[in-house]
């Protein structure tokens, strides 16, 4: 479980976040909602521990963040990875690299961290390109090997930045299906999204965030008046036909 | 030619001088901190300084100097959220002027400004030959044993943070062992040969190779190959022996772009 309490942050006097409580069960599929700049990408970064807290308090499993951090890992894909596309790493370079956090220091990967690695892009879809180079995957084979890093430590937490944004729509339900499976495994799902139309398939528990948190439930009780509420008036619910 | 022992010297010199930094190379190119190489030589010019006005031993003084400030660099980048470029830009400038005015303090002292620029390899001596030795050792060590992480440290070191890779360390051990080659090498290489030697072995490794453990190997080979020929063109043709490395090396470089877009591991 996680539990986040009090969390403000700001960014040069900008509020990003401010009063975060939440607390999150195990198990849930969970999506953060909000529109653009409402601090879903600050939230996940804090959670990450990639930025430092200013104000708050974040507990996970019971133990505070960064006491869990020392043992544990999250899985995670972000919402741009920044790499040079002509860096000599292929894909199981990039898959394994979800699992070099639990080698001890200097200590080299062995053959069963390389199967599990391509058991992890096999799961994704891109077993096929394991020997490739990344900078000679496409826009959408290069997001499945980052979602294979992110489960291949088998994390009880796998937490993703708009998983959608980079991929096409048949890649985004097979996307999506994988989490569902890894969820129904029992592994906490937390992503961040922008389609609402896919969420409703999938989440069981939604955020609803713009800078203040304006609701975090269960998906059915979730009323479309919350969603109006955190994006605005202007929104409207579309089915998009893609 | 080897008649002299100083240019038997000489010739191991400009060759372990060459392997030291084409080990790091790769790393260099790939981080983009080709500047870092320049910089760091730029700084040690203010810890030459200081350790000419207080009599203290030169290569330790700047060593140590140059670390200082190299972490100092990190540390001030990091809790100020500035950009590293700017900072390192910055010590640069400074390090120059306070070597410049140091250097005009200790009145007693003629500085060689073009030595510092180039280097002579034929000064080198044979106590300095073995520190070039223990260098190698630790570079070669040093890249084999962190190997994975240096690895994903090089490729995008927030990713390798926050799937719990101990690069921290490693890192500043990087960092270490980035100064005491530029230091070590300045006296024989110069910076500006220096400066060469942090990225042309490895620009040319990457021509033919696209894994990280060959590119190290080619950069390696490259810079042996470069100061064999290099050495004896020079002696040959009575020409300053760091300019014609790099001179040599440089040819090579653009013969090699040819061979770029085999793009295979």
């Amino acid at each position: 479980m996680i539990q986040i309490s009090n969390l403000q942050y700001s960014i040069g006097g900008k509020s990003i976040l401010e009063n975060i409580n939440l607390e999150i069960p195990d198990g849930q599929f969970v999506a953060i909602i909000g529109p653009n700049g409402a601090g879903k990408s600050t939230l996940i970064k804090l959670l990450l521990g990639i930025w430092q807290m200013q104000e708050g308090f974040i507990s996970i499993d019971g133990i505070k963040q960064s006491e869990w951090l020392k043992a544990n890992v999250f899985g995670y894909l972000p919402q741009h990875e920044e790499y040079d596309r002509s860096f000599p790493a292929t894909a199981l370079d990039i898959a394994l690299m979800g699992l070099a956090g639990k080698l001890a220091l200097a200590k080299r990967f062995k053959d069963h961290h390389k199967q599990a690695a391509m058991a992890a892009l096999e799961q994704t879809g891109v077993a096929n390109l394991a020997k490739r180079l990344i900078g000679n995957l496409s826009g959408g084979e290069f997001p499945r090997v980052l979602l294979a890093r992110a489960i291949v430590g088998d994390s009880r937490y796998i937490i993703l930045d708009e998983p959608e944004a980079s991929l096409d729509r048949p890649a985004v339900e097979s996307f999506f299906a994988l989490l569902k499976t890894l969820n129904e495994a029992g592994h906490t799902i937390i992503t961040v999204s922008h389609d609402l139309n896919i969420l409703s398939h999938y989440c069981s528990f939604l955020v609803c965030l713009n800078r203040t948190l304006h609701c975090h439930n269960h998906t059915e009780l979730v009323s479309s008046e919350i969603i109006h509420n955190t994006f605005g008036e202007s929104v409207r619910i579309i089915e998009k036909d893609y | 030619m080897f008649q002299f022992s100083f240019m038997l010297n000489a010739l191991f010199g400009a060759l372990l001088s060459g392997l030291s930094l084409a080990i790091f190379a790769p790393y260099v190119t790939l981080r983009r901190i080709s500047y870092m190489g320049e910089a760091l030589s730029h700084i040690a010019f203010a810890g030459i300084a200081i350790a000419i006005l207080l009599g203290l031993s030169l290569t330790f003084t700047t060593m140590v100097f140059v670390v200082i400030i190299s972490l100092i660099i990190g540390w001030l980048s990091r809790r100020h959220k500035l950009h590293e470029a700017n900072t390192i830009s910055i010590f640069l400038s400074v390090s120059m002027a306070l070597g410049i005015i140091l250097i005009s303090i200790s009145k007693n002292y003629s500085f060689d400004l073009a030595s510092y620029l180039f280097g002579n390899v034929l000064l080198i001596t044979g106590p300095e030959i073995v520190s070039l030795i223990v260098l190698n050792v630790i570079n070669l060590i040093f890249v084999t044993v962190f190997y994975k992480e240096l690895f994903y440290l090089t490729y995008n070191e927030e990713m390798a943070r926050v799937f719990r890779i101990r690069i921290a360390p490693v890192s500043q051990l990087f960092l270490v062992l980035l100064a005491a080659n530029i230091v070590i090498n300045l006296k024989s290489a110069g910076i500006i040969l220096v400066t060469a030697q942090l990225i042309l072995p490895a620009v040319i490794a990457f021509n033919f190779v696209h894994s990280l453990h060959r590119a190290i190997v080619v950069s390696a080979i490259v810079a042996v190959l470069s100061a064999i020929i290099g050495f004896a063109l020079s002696f040959n043709l009575n020409l300053p022996t760091g300019a014609t490395i790099v001179l040599f090396e440089a040819f090579i470089y653009f013969i090699s772009i040819n061979f770029r877009g085999k793009q295979n591991a």
